[in-house]
């Protein structure tokens, strides 16, 4: 489970501070899958970098399973190897490597054999569907392809958190359901916490829960219910 | 540079050094400008400087035959003047001989007597600066005596050499000068090592050009005895070691030291003391050449290095701008900071390898087309011949060249990509 107490960010904005967040509090069960949405300047960005641990300069606290999240940069980027994934918005492939390497990189990053990052790179990209395109580099996949490429390499290495900025914001409708799909399916059969940014009313509909922010601030609950019946 | 250079290096390289690879191609044109300008670097520096070493080379040997390897002398013999000709020389010289001959590595030991006077054609007199040897003295020296006329001294116990008629070796100016050929009497006068005056006529058997105009108007040889009858003394100045190879030189000079110390031990009479000079404490315009060359090669590395320096910073930055959202993903993905600086590095680590060997090829190639096509250098100052241009290929140099111009590289590459790097990562993302 994921806890986070708060949660404060200030940015200094042409000589004007500006509260991005204002002690925002929340807890994520494992296994779910949540939206995050608001409007544009929300924080939603924000609170997603900083539980993210790509955001560190922030003030209150955030447990992961009863751990809390590290403070130290080299400690950060292990922690974010070992047990977080990202998705997002411009899929972020490396160009120069083809989408088994893509996938395996987490692997890679974790010292596994090359013989294990080959076998689960396989399996994972088989199971978003993407068997036959494990030597396509990103230049040659569509948008859908290169997205579940991401997918699988956010997922490859049992990560317990996955962020998602947007993962469907640079999609078409089809493909977006498709992404959507993959995302939760393949969210629940390995038991990874999902939080998505998201403005499509698509992804927060099919989400377990959605956690809307307003001004920096989590929405009252009625505010929140009512997004998930926009949504719907 | 394209798929099938991307399908090789799937199987000749490591997946690292294949990956940055790959990323040199992405910007092709760029990379190949890095290459070539290292390749230049790595050209002119292993050039210059393969210019240097035979120079250095033809130099050294130049000293070291024609002053020996290594000089026997009385202690002090080059620091101060003679009171009287061959009043500081050597005596015992057979036996001296004897004691070092016996050295695998020496080639042979030659005695001189060094002396000075006036020779006239009859009519005319100069100074002279003589030097008495004996005919061996001329194959030690080879190739590095020009003869322009005549012939070198003779063999005096060969049946055809003429005792009445001693010989005498000119410089050209000098001859010129005298206005003397081969087959002309000339008389030399010196002062004998009592201080009498004492003179002898000599028949010209040959003209020669040292290459030092200074030395061609004053420079004569004659036999070594003709010259220890007219200084009337049986010491010679100097004895002149010459050796095999040029290398050894500090190697044998501590072995004679030692067999010498050895025989004045071993003999109750103590003997005159003897000084051994290596040929690089005589080799006066050999160290200001190699200082001056070194200073210039120095510099030009300097410039090399700064040019190599701001063309890998360049390329590397511009980059690593261009790759700071896959900077931002690769950081987000958790690899630290010298993880993704270490692929970089791996980058401009090829440029800098294939740079290297690129102008180390074609250094290399100039080196064989030089041997085969003959460039005349012009005279070096206070020299009156020129030298064939030839660039020695030194594997020793290319790879000092390679070591350096991939440090740069590496020092380069490693501060384009610190800066990249050290972006935050929210930022990274969102760069466009």
């Amino acid at each position: 489970m994921i806890e986070f107490k708060g949660i404060c960010k200030a940015y200094v904005t042409g000589g004007q501070r500006v509260d991005a967040l204002n002690g925002v509090d929340g807890h994520i069960q494992r296994g779910e899958m949540v939206a995050l949405c608001g409007p544009s300047g929300s924080g939603k960005s924000t609170l997603l970098n900083i539980l993210g641990l790509l955001d560190m300069d922030y003030r209150g606290q955030i447990n992961i399973d009863g751990q809390p999240y590290p403070t130290e940069q080299i400690a950060a980027a292990r922690f974010r190897r070992q047990s977080l994934g990202f998705v997002f918005q411009r899929f972020n492939l490396v160009p120069v490597m083809t989408a088994l390497e893509n996938v395996a990189y987490p692997l890679m990053l974790n010292q596994c054999s090359k013989q294990e990052q080959q076998t689960r790179a396989q399996d994972m990209l088989e199971r978003v569907g993407l068997g036959d395109y494990v030597h396509h580099r990103p230049d040659n996949l569509s948008g859908g392809q290169q997205q579940r490429v991401a997918i699988a390499r956010a997922l490859i290495h049992n990560p317990s958190l996955v962020i998602a900025d947007e993962p469907t914001a640079s999609l078409d409708s089809h493909t977006a359901n498709l992404v959507i799909d993959i995302m939760k399916e393949l969210g629940h059969e390995m038991g990874t916490t999902f939080i998505v940014a998201t403005h499509d009313p698509r992804m927060a509909q099919r989400c377990d829960r959605v956690i809307e922010l307003i001004d920096g601030k989590l929405a009252p609950q009625a505010a929140t219910t009512e997004a998930i019946s926009w949504a719907s | 540079m394209g798929k099938l250079t991307q399908r090789m290096s799937t199987f000749l390289l490591p997946t690292s050094m294949r990956l940055a690879w790959l990323n040199l191609l992405r910007n092709g044109r760029r990379s190949l400008l890095s290459v070539l300008i290292i390749a230049i670097a790595v050209f002119a520096l292993t050039s210059a400087g393969g210019y240097g070493l035979y120079t250095y080379e033809s130099l050294r040997e130049s000293t070291a035959r024609d002053t020996g390897h290594l000089t026997l002398s009385t202690p002090g013999y080059f620091e101060q003047d003679e009171d009287m000709p061959l009043s500081n020389g050597l005596d015992n010289v057979q036996a001296l001989t004897k004691s070092i001959i016996g050295d695998s590595d020496v080639r042979g030991v030659q005695p001189r007597v060094y002396f000075s006077g006036l020779v006239s054609n009859g009519s005319k007199s100069t100074i002279f600066m003589g030097t008495g040897v004996n005919e061996r003295e001329f194959d030690m020296k080879g190739p590095f005596l020009d003869v322009r006329s005549g012939q070198t001294l003779s063999d005096v116990k060969s049946p055809r050499y003429d005792s009445q008629e001693p010989q005498v070796m000119l410089g050209t100016d000098l001859a010129r000068n005298l206005k003397v050929a081969v087959g002309d009497w000339v008389t030399l006068l010196a002062t004998t090592s009592d201080g009498a005056l004492n003179a002898f006529d000599f028949k010209v058997q040959g003209i020669y050009s040292t290459g030092v105009p200074e030395l061609d108007k004053r420079q004569l040889y004659v036999h070594i005895t003709t010259a220890q009858e007219l200084l009337a003394s049986g010491k010679v100045s100097t004895l002149s070691v010459f050796l095999f190879e040029t290398s050894k030189t500090s190697t044998v000079q501590q072995r004679i030291q030692i067999a010498l110390e050895r025989n004045s031990a071993s003999q109750s009479d103590q003997g005159t003391e003897i000084e051994i000079t290596p040929w690089q404490d005589r080799a006066f315009f050999y160290t200001k050449v190699k200082d001056l060359y070194d200073r210039i090669f120095g510099i030009m590395g300097a410039v090399m290095a700064l040019v190599v320096f701001v063309s890998l910073f360049n390329t590397m930055t511009m980059s690593v701008t261009e790759r700071t959202r896959e900077i931002g993903t690769l950081s987000a993905l958790g690899s630290y900071p010298s993880e993704i600086v270490a692929g970089f590095l791996k980058e401009a680590g090829l440029l800098a390898v294939i740079g290297s060997a690129i102008g180390a090829l074609v250094s290399g190639l100039v080196s064989l087309l030089l041997l085969v096509v003959d460039i005349q250098m012009p005279p070096p100052p206070g020299r009156t011949e020129g030298y064939p241009l030839n660039i020695y290929f030194s594997l020793e140099l290319v790879g000092y060249a390679t070591l350096g111009v991939l440090t740069i590289c590496l020092l380069a590459a490693y501060f384009s990509a610190r800066k990249g790097v050290n972006k935050p990562i929210t930022e990274a993302l969102v760069y466009v």
